[in-house]
């Protein structure tokens, strides 16, 4: 009968197809939120490039973190979120002949599952975001998720991106435009960014792989197709208003949690010993001098809060815009001379290493002479390990408000050696190592381990 | 004629006297009085509570005056069962509880179902909280569906009435929301009945499968035509009740230093410590304990009721109408619930043998609250006052109208309750139309056409400052809602079926029902001018939006009751449903009911001055139940990221442009869905004893519910968040008791005692395959689950727990081969702490395992005493208040000589794999804070509690008194509610619920307190 029709039970609320072009920004805006929300709030704390004034923060900062942190970002950011949408973007376009967007979801699926991994460790991958095929996805190991595993049909991260790349050089149906948030459709770009996104995987893994990761590296030289001006970083910008803005600007100017971050004491001490012209860039001082806070720190907090160094709008943009700066011609400059100094890789370490600096110097308006300068007087000395150690600390200042490169640098290379903050006391009075599982995830699926691995535990390439 | 009591000849005021077979009749007034006129040689059924029913034949007498004998209690009380059907409470095989108006009337609650707390075997109901409105939940003989509604239906007057609650935003943090049931006004109530199994309310179909509650309101009938008119009014003040006690040595501060940002008291003794403080503020306070700095935060709120009842007619014609307001204040300056209601009522028998009557009601409710839980509201604010901040003195807001505090994460509570606001104002309607018509003397065909529908128009604001939003917003929410029943019954009866003795009830019924429901909301962030409420004030809409809901659902059903020789019953009924929300190849489903009912007193004429009456009584039912709408289909939403950290909601404001964005939901869809059913077994028991004088209704039930159709949750890396199928078992077994007695009846003097009694064990048989655990539908922390688990009861709490030493896997970790030290807490060596906890554990258990509750009232002469206590025993809670006032040192036990160093318990593996006891010392602000912070066992405690939940005291004024006066009765009374509580386990009122009525029970986060209500009242009657 009509009174009960079929239609009667077809929800009026949500659509139940969509194009891609919905799905991208919900791609690119997730995985940048990923990264600068509590995660850079983790990370950027553990290493000291801000301390925790209260809340999670300070308890981070003592090196306390366990399975009921990074939820969020685990189930809504990353898997329920980029990943997930990226898998239906390839799904759809795949069927529309629109390799222009299955391209660009591959590349920003094989960017969130390094975040996943480089957090985690060993995590679903190949049987991941597959929905009802799969409830319960297996747990794939981080080293076959980076170097692929035929016998578990696992491809490696390298060849996702590959494969990414390879749809990008296809006749496409639909391209993305203004709904691609970062390049606003420049495949050109996207290319780009894929061969950079190339090096920083084999970058991460070159302490426990160094020959896969130079193999990569070579390749993508003699290719000679990478983000190679900071016109082409990889960049998401967020917009300015409520609703629409960088995490890192809601958390330290805006939401009630404003006061949880401050600047760490050890930080401003290392870029004044460089008498780094940065500083004033990347970190506000609304008093007279910078008003910082120690790493672990007890007792009564700087007052008035009005006074204290947060990061100034380089990092968060003057109204909220950002960027989220995800690949970087600097970062590409610095791996290519931390390659070339430990691998073995074409180009002068010098030369790279100095071009980094260039590169993130420009970008927070420096001038010229201040950069020559600053080059001069920084320039690479002293034994292979202590040049490496000249490169990763100047990445870690280029770097300054996305905390993960800074734990994943640190991880694979002990640099910038730091002190343990004071009062440190987490499952072992050590820095963490490796994020806990989500708890959520253990306890909707029976192939993590529980209890799970501890903050102690290294991840696999975590070799040194 | 005049009725009184063969006891002492006292009058018996309100004894209903019906001319048998008809529904003509009268009720004796104050005096025992009465007048009816009836044809001649009609029988006269004489009924009252509590006293034995007689039948008199009229013949040619004028002037009957009866002696009704006490003793009957509740054994020959027509009932009100499913579909308004009237029966014989001898003849039901199944459970039913009924509650007057006198246990529901005047007991300083405005709220129906707190009103009934503690009255009711089976029942278990669970207030929220003192706020006002709050919603209360209900579960009627355990929980029986893993997703769906476990509330049972309302239906008043015939009217399916929605005790929905409707949620605007999250309920974790959100101001609390009234269940809509709170818009009936109890003081005109005249009954209350409990259909407590699925065969007691199977005619209702699918949603009556977690039984029913059958109201009736106050109408005109048997008012002897005389019109009358009833006047209730009272007043009740409301106290903040249940707070802890505080520690009063140590102030702001950790690891005994001060710390101006910090909620804990872990620092500076007041005595040796200094004079004064700087605060967050830069300000100088002197350095000293507030004791009252809690409880002073609170005013007395205060409930003004009043009703005004008219009645009137007679068998044949009546009318009644019904005018209530309930104005009430709360405990903080925004917490307000007024409702006002207005109520219509007739019916007539036309000449033509037509019946026809109707109700119509108008209510409208404004409910004020505040924003409450974990984070920046007041309530999560006001477990964590250090000891030595001033807060009722301290100022709360600068001169822009900004909150001021310690704390820059969170708004002064005082600024809170000001500031962050939610107002609700219900306008609601609700009525029936019935019209009868008897074709034979044995057939009776009746129409009846019912319908509610409301609307709440909800204002959020949320002013420039609130933590939680600090460019201020405010959400404008309209919810509607709507409900149209129509019913045809066709009722058939013989007297005499077959064979002398057995008679026979025939009901056909065919029931068609649509349910609406749509919520529009405009959501302004960005707020420019402060103070002003209004949308056109915002900057951002972006998260504006709708949603809307459309179900229908054809029924037909029938019952055949047979009755031989008024001590055997029988009772079959069946009912087919077609759902608009299942798939259609599935969404015809039928469920059949019996039940049997035999009286052997009667049978075999046992009676005796011991053995009154007994009755067994045995019952089998299944009630299918559909999905909610829109289940089938897996869809895409509006995408967002994101919390109170930080968040972004598409569509996003990119350098000018609008860049809309879409995700797939988590839930994916299932076309394939089947109905879910509960299928029922009760055996029950009604002794009379002592010429009755004492009544017992014993009942056992066991309920299976299959194929139910649930969110199975899904792991998060599969890209989802659950899956919607077919799954599982949930299965209650349970024991309720209800005895009456009335121990002492002299001169005037009568004592009666009501006790229930119930215990329901609740187990989840099985889930899915592979799926062992699953979290229920509804908004949580991340960590702290309120789930299903394989083999647990409904409901439990998963989240990390402490590891412990066992010795059943060898080769798992913390095994102790001796045994020595199984179940003991694991302490990590380096730390003294307990070792990293396990994800995924089972940590409390939120049912009861009984609860019971005592009725005494004394009557002597005009006065009246009544006292409810009523205990819950067992069961668990998990409280962020607990967490919050012990690990930050403010609870009393904590300033106990914190100066000495403390072991947590538990043992230490040694490297050989062997234990030692722990003994590692830990300072007194580690050890409390490792004992239980907010995701850990620690937070879970015993929820048993014994309550003082009513006491009223009435006095009825001698007729002679009023005699000058144009009252006809008059009575003053005093009532208070929630006087005491005794929490052994606990250190606070166990007793709240935050998030209020639904599936989610047993966690206490950061909700309002309870109250203490106490008051007066005074009716009269012209």
């Amino acid at each position: 009968s009509n009174f009960l029709d079929e239609s009667i039970n077809v929800t009026p609320n949500n659509p139940t197809a969509v194009p891609p072009s919905v799905l991208l920004p919900t791609v690119e805006i997730g995985t940048a939120f990923a990264n600068a929300n509590e995660i850079n709030r983790f990370a950027s704390t553990i290493m000291q490039q801000t301390a925790g004034a209260a809340n999670s923060p300070a308890t981070y900062d003592v090196y306390q973190t366990n399975g009921a942190d990074f939820g969020n970002q685990w189930r809504f950011e990353l898997y329920g979120g980029a990943l997930v949408n990226a898998q239906k973007i390839i799904d759809i376009a795949s069927a529309s002949n629109s390799p222009a967007y299955t391209g660009i979801a591959k590349i920003m699926k094989a960017y969130a599952f390094s975040v996943a991994t480089d957090m985690w460790g060993d995590v679903p991958y190949s049987q991941a975001l597959q929905g009802e095929a799969n409830p319960q996805p297996r747990v794939d190991k981080q080293e076959d998720i980076y170097k692929g595993n035929t016998s578990q049909n696992i491809q490696s991260l390298f060849d996702l991106v590959r494969e990414g790349l390879a749809d990008l050089d296809k006749q496409s149906a639909t391209r993305p435009g203004n709904d691609d948030v970062i390049y606003r459709g420049d495949l050109a770009k996207w290319r780009r960014a894929g061969n950079t996104l190339l090096l920083k995987l084999a970058n991460t893994i070159s302490v426990k792989e160094p020959a896969l990761a130079k193999q990569v590296i070579d390749q993508v030289i003699a290719g000679n197709n990478f983000i190679r001006s900071n016109a082409d970083d990889f960049n998401v910008t967020f917009g300015a208003a409520v609703g629409s803005r960088d995490p890192r600007f809601e958390y330290t100017n805006i939401s009630s949690f404003k006061d949880d971050l401050i600047m760490s004491s050890r930080y401003l001490t290392l870029l004044q010993g460089l008498n780094d012209p940065r500083l004033p860039v990347f970190w506000t001082k609304p008093a007279a001098n910078y008003v910082t806070w120690d790493n672990g720190q007890s007792g009564a907090r700087p007052t008035p809060v009005t006074t204290w160094s947060r990061y100034n709008s380089y990092v968060t943009g003057a109204n909220g815009e950002g960027p989220v700066r995800l690949l970087t011609n600097f970062q590409r400059a610095f791996i290519l001379a931390e390659s070339a100094l430990m691998l073995g890789t074409a180009g002068d370490p010098q030369t790279l290493y100095a071009e980094g600096i260039r590169a993130s110097m420009t970008l927070a308006g420096i001038p010229t002479a201040q950069i020559d300068a600053y080059i001069t007087a920084n320039a690479l000395r002293g034994t292979q390990q202590e040049r490496l150690a000249q490169i990763i600390t100047q990445k870690y200042i280029a770097f300054t408000g996305n905390g993960l490169e800074l734990w994943n640098d640190w991880r694979r290379t002990g640099y910038p050696t730091q002190q343990p903050a004071q009062n440190a006391v987490g499952i072992d009075g050590t820095r963490p190592v490796r994020a806990v599982y989500v708890s959520f995830e253990n306890e909707r699926n029976t192939n993590f381990p529980n209890p799970a691995p501890q903050s102690n535990v290294k991840v696999w390439w975590d070799a040194n | 004629g005049r009725v009184t009591s063969s006891d002492d000849g006292s009058a018996l005021p309100g004894v209903s006297i019906q001319v048998k077979g008809t529904t003509r009749g009268a009720t004796t007034d104050a005096q025992g009085q009465y007048r009816l006129s009836v044809p001649a040689n009609s029988r006269l059924v004489f009924s009252y509570i509590g006293f034995e029913t007689q039948e008199i034949l009229v013949g040619n007498q004028t002037t009957i005056d009866v002696k009704l004998s006490s003793g009957t209690q509740s054994l020959n009380e027509i009932v009100v069962t499913a579909q308004g059907i009237e029966r014989d409470k001898r003849s039901l095989g199944y459970s039913t509880q009924e509650v007057g108006a006198s246990m529901i009337a005047q007991k300083s609650e405005p709220n129906l179902l707190n009103a009934l707390q503690g009255k009711l075997a089976g029942v278990q109901i669970s207030g929220q909280s003192g706020a006002p409105g709050a919603s209360t939940n209900i579960n009627i003989r355990g929980i029986t569906s893993f997703n769906g509604s476990n509330q049972p239906l309302i239906v008043v007057d015939g009217i399916i009435f929605s005790n929905d609650v409707n949620v605007s935003g999250n309920t974790l943090f959100q101001a609390q929301s009234a269940n809509r049931l709170a818009d009936v006004n109890p003081e005109n109530i005249e009954s209350v009945n409990v259909l407590k199994g699925p065969a007691a309310a199977v005619l209702y179909g699918s949603r009556a499968s977690a039984g029913a509650i059958i109201i009736t309101t106050k109408n005109g009938r048997n008012q002897n035509n005389k019109t009358e008119v009833t006047v209730n009014s009272s007043y009740n003040v409301q106290n903040v009740y249940g707070l802890p006690r505080f520690q009063n040595d140590y102030g702001q501060g950790t690891n005994n230093l001060y710390v101006n940002n910090t909620t804990a008291s872990w620092g500076l003794p007041f005595v040796g410590g200094p004079t004064s403080i700087t605060n967050l503020q830069g300000e100088t306070r002197p350095y000293q304990a507030y004791p009252n700095n809690v409880r002073d935060f609170y005013q007395q709120g205060s409930i003004f009721q009043n009703t005004a009842n008219i009645a009137g007619g007679d068998a044949n014609r009546n009318f009644s109408l019904s005018f209530g307001n309930t104005t009430q204040k709360g405990i903080v300056p925004t917490f307000k619930f007024n409702r006002t209601n207005v109520q219509v009522g007739g019916e007539s028998k036309l000449n033509n043998g037509i019946k026809v009557s109707g109700t119509a009601s108008y209510v409208q409710t404004v409910q004020g609250g505040t924003a409450l839980g974990n984070g920046g509201s007041a309530f999560g604010q006001l477990t964590r006052i250090p000891r030595s901040y001033d807060l009722v003195n301290e100022p709360f807001q600068d001169a822009n109208g900004q909150s001021i505090y310690f704390l820059t994460t969170a708004n002064n509570p005082n600024w809170a309750v000001r500031n962050l606001t939610l107002n609700s104002q219900v306008d609601r309607f609700f009525g029936n139309f019935t019209v009868g018509y008897d074709v034979t003397k044995w057939l009776n065909v009746t129409y009846r056409v019912t319908g509610d529908t409301y609307t709440d128009r909800r204002k959020n604001v949320n002013n420039i400052g609130a933590a939680r939003a600090p460019q201020g917003e405010i959400i404008q929410d309209q919810f509607f809602r709507s409900e149209l029943n129509g019913d045809l019954l066709v009722n058939a009866k013989a007297d005499k079926l077959f064979i002398e003795g057995l008679s026979g009830n025939l009901l056909l019924g065919n029931n068609i029902n649509q349910r609406q429901s749509q919520s529009q909301s405009v959501y302004a962030q960005q707020l420019t001018i402060p103070g002003f409420s209004n949308v056109s004030n915002g900057s951002v809409f972006t998260s504006s939006g709708e949603s809307s809901l459309t179900r229908r659902l054809v029924g037909y059903y029938a019952q055949a009751s047979l009755s031989y020789n008024n001590y055997l019953f029988l009772e079959l009924t069946g009912r087919a449903d077609r759902s608009s929300t299942l798939p259609r190849a599935n969404n015809t489903y039928f469920y059949p009911s019996a039940s049997v009912s035999f009286v052997p007193t009667d049978a075999f004429k046992l009676q005796s001055d011991i053995l009154s009456y007994a009755k067994v009584r045995a019952s089998i039912a299944k009630v299918g139940r559909d999905a909610d709408p829109y289940l089938l289909n897996s869809v895409f939403a509006q995408a967002s990221f994101g919390n109170n950290l930080a968040s972004v909601a598409f569509p996003l404001s990119i350098g000018g442009s609008s860049v809309p964005g879409f995700a797939i939901g988590g839930r994916i869809g299932n076309n394939g869905l089947t109905p879910e059913f509960v299928t029922s077994q009760e055996v029950g028991l009604n002794l009379g004893l002592f010429k009755n004088k004492v009544s017992i209704d014993a009942a056992y039930f066991f309920t299976s519910s299959t194929n139910q159709i649930f969110n199975v949750a899904v792991s998060p890396s599969s890209g989802y968040d659950t899956r919607t199928t077919n799954v599982g078992e949930l299965q209650n077994r349970g024991l309720e008791l209800t005895l009456n007695a009335t121990p002492v009846r002299a001169s005037g003097f009568r004592w009666d005692v009501t006790l229930n009694f119930t215990r329901i064990r609740n187990k989840v048989v099985s889930i899915a395959p592979g799926v062992t655990q699953s979290g229920i539908t509804g908004n949580g922390f991340i960590g702290i689950t309120s789930s299903i688990v394989e083999g647990q009861p409904y409901g439990v709490i998963v989240s990390t727990a402490n590891p412990r030493v066992q010795n059943t896997n060898p080769n798992g970790q913390y095994y102790d081969a001796t045994g020595q030290f199984v179940g003991q807490y694991v302490i990590n060596p380096t730390t003294g702490q307990f070792a990293p906890g396990l994800a995924g554990q089972v940590i409390a258990n939120p049912n009861p395992n009984w609860t019971a509750g005592l009725n005494n009232t004394f009557s002597y002469k005009g006065f009246s005493l009544q006292a409810l206590v009523d205990t819950r025993q067992g069961g668990q809670l998990f409280s962020f208040s607990a967490a919050d006032y012990r690990s930050g040192g403010s609870l009393y036990v904590t300033g106990i000589d914190r100066d000495q160093p403390r072991i947590l318990p538990g043992v230490i593996q040694n490297s050989d794999g062997t234990f030692r006891p722990n003994n590692i010392q830990l300072p007194a602000q580690t050890y409390w804070a490792g004992l239980g912070g907010l995701a850990s066992e620690g937070a879970v405690f015993d929820a048993t509690v014994y309550r003082l939940r009513e006491v009223s005291f009435n006095y009825t004024f001698p007729k002679e008194w009023l005699s000058r006066t144009p009252l006809g009765a008059a009575s003053i009374g005093i009532t208070g509610r929630n006087l005491y509580f005794f929490a052994p386990g606990f250190f606070a009122d166990p007793e709240v619920n935050t998030q209020g009525a639904g599936n989610i029970q047993g966690l206490d986060l950061n909700g309002p307190p309870n109250t203490r209500n106490y008051g007066v009242n005074l009716r009269l009657t012209f």
